[in-house]
């Protein structure tokens, strides 16, 4: 290991490297036991300089709280495969008449992000599919060493995926969403922020939502191999 | 930790207890998370302040950090830390990404300026237990120059690049000084438990 690498480890335990920095430094965790160590001491002495800064808060804080954790879906401790299906091919095909169906059902699947500076853990329209009463929540890994929990809900007819788990990517490359029905995907959008997540229209039976790695500005057909494929229908 | 009850305005507990509390949590307990932030919301309030400053931020913050701990207990790995740690390094994540978000909305905006006065700073003011005490004297072991660092990546939220940049200092010299500053801290509170 590099000496130079190793000393990031102060910066990453007190949040201090970019994006991009943090990601090659967790990446030289993995293989590094020694400085996992020392981060986990170093992140516990910043803890106790932290709460040494201990301030009550206002009474009202609480109560709040507690009522958006009650409706607030729990992660579940192993992550489980449930309703992943197999990559599709990604062959590109001349637009047929099956086609021509799959873009007037995905013209309705655009996604929908709330742009401003929301402070929940979701978007709102995300959070909502979330909270449904009738919502069928499951998590999967992704094949980039990320998790997505989605969910879906009959009732709103909406479906929504949590993408906070999914590893950052560089400045030029995005996350994009896809609805495939057969073999050809068709663009449900850019995800523009993993905090937030995205919720759109539950597709039709028999569409697949996919997730690609894209550069920056998204791509009119994907350009990677999906990190995972999602049948809404059997969340 | 040594006992000193003159000094002690709030209950300092095991973190046997905040590890426990977050087991019970994992298993959707609301009763123990109802105790949990009982245990360490002025922690991460009291961090989420300093960092953002504006109280109704920070109350935001605050909610972000209960409710993600809510949702990951499971995933929680007692092997990885004490829970009471884990939870200080969500609210120091999110603070930070929030105090980000809001100066790239302001990027116009220099550098600088003074922090924000909030109205109510003298009537919340930190609570002085024998943790604050600790934590001060262990500061006092560091340098100028490693606390400067520590302080104004950990308690601002400015990247090491940007400490760099403000104290005038080689990227590398503040990198190193950042870690050699978290290393003396860490060393002086072992000793000081």
């Amino acid at each position: 290991m590099s000496t130079d690498l190793h000393t990031l480890s102060g910066a990453y335990a007190v949040d201090a490297l970019s994006p991009e920095e943090a990601e090659e430094f967790r990446k030289h965790l993995d293989g590094c036991p020694a400085c996992r160590e020392e981060v986990r001491e170093l992140r516990e002495a910043a803890a106790r300089m932290g709460a040494s800064e201990a301030v009550t808060p206002p009474a009202h804080l609480k109560a709040n709280i507690m009522l958006a954790a009650d409706r607030l879906p729990q992660l579940p401790p192993k992550v489980r495969h449930i309703g992943t299906a197999k990559p599709s091919r990604w062959t590109p095909r001349i637009l047929g008449a099956a086609a021509a169906v799959v873009l007037i059902v995905a013209a309705g699947i655009g996604i929908s992000q709330l742009p401003q500076d929301d402070d929940n853990l979701r978007a709102a329209p995300v959070a909502q599919v979330f909270d449904a009463p009738d919502a069928a929540t499951v998590t999967v890994q992704t094949s980039n060493g990320g998790e997505l929990t989605v969910a879906t809900s009959e009732e709103r007819g909406e479906m929504a995926v949590d993408t906070d788990e999914l590893p950052p990517l560089t400045d030029d490359q995005v996350y994009q969403l896809w609805a495939i029905a057969g073999d050809d995907p068709v663009s449900a959008g850019v995800l523009e922020d993993v905090d937030k997540g995205a919720a759109m229209e539950l597709p039709a039976a028999g569409t697949q939502v996919a997730i690609t790695i894209e550069p920056a500005g998204g791509s009119e057909q994907p350009t990677t191999e999906p990190i995972i494929v999602v049948d809404p229908s059997a969340v | 930790m040594p006992p000193e009850p003159g000094l002690r305005l709030v209950p300092s507990h095991e973190s046997a207890d905040i590890d426990a509390l977050v087991g019970q949590v994992a298993r959707g307990d609301s009763q123990a998370f109802g105790q949990l932030y009982d245990e360490v919301s002025a922690s991460v309030y009291g961090l989420a302040r300093r960092v953002v400053r504006d109280p109704a931020r920070a109350e935001d913050v605050t909610q972000e950090v209960f409710l993600e701990v809510w949702r990951k207990a499971a995933r929680f790995d007692r092997a990885l830390g004490k829970g009471k740690t884990w939870i200080m390094t969500i609210a120091h994540r999110r603070a930070v990404d929030a105090v980000r978000r809001s100066e790239s909305q302001k990027r116009q905006d220099h550098h600088g300026a003074p922090d924000e006065v909030s109205h109510d700073e003298p009537a919340d003011a930190v609570i002085r237990d024998e943790e604050h005490g600790a934590v001060r004297e262990c500061l006092e072991t560091l340098t100028d120059l490693q606390l400067e660092s520590v302080r104004l990546a950990y308690f601002n939220g400015y990247t090491y690049g940007e400490v760099a940049t403000l104290l005038e200092k080689p990227l590398p010299t503040i990198k190193t000084r950042m870690r050699d500053g978290l290393i003396r801290l860490r060393d002086c509170l072992e000793g000081a438990r």
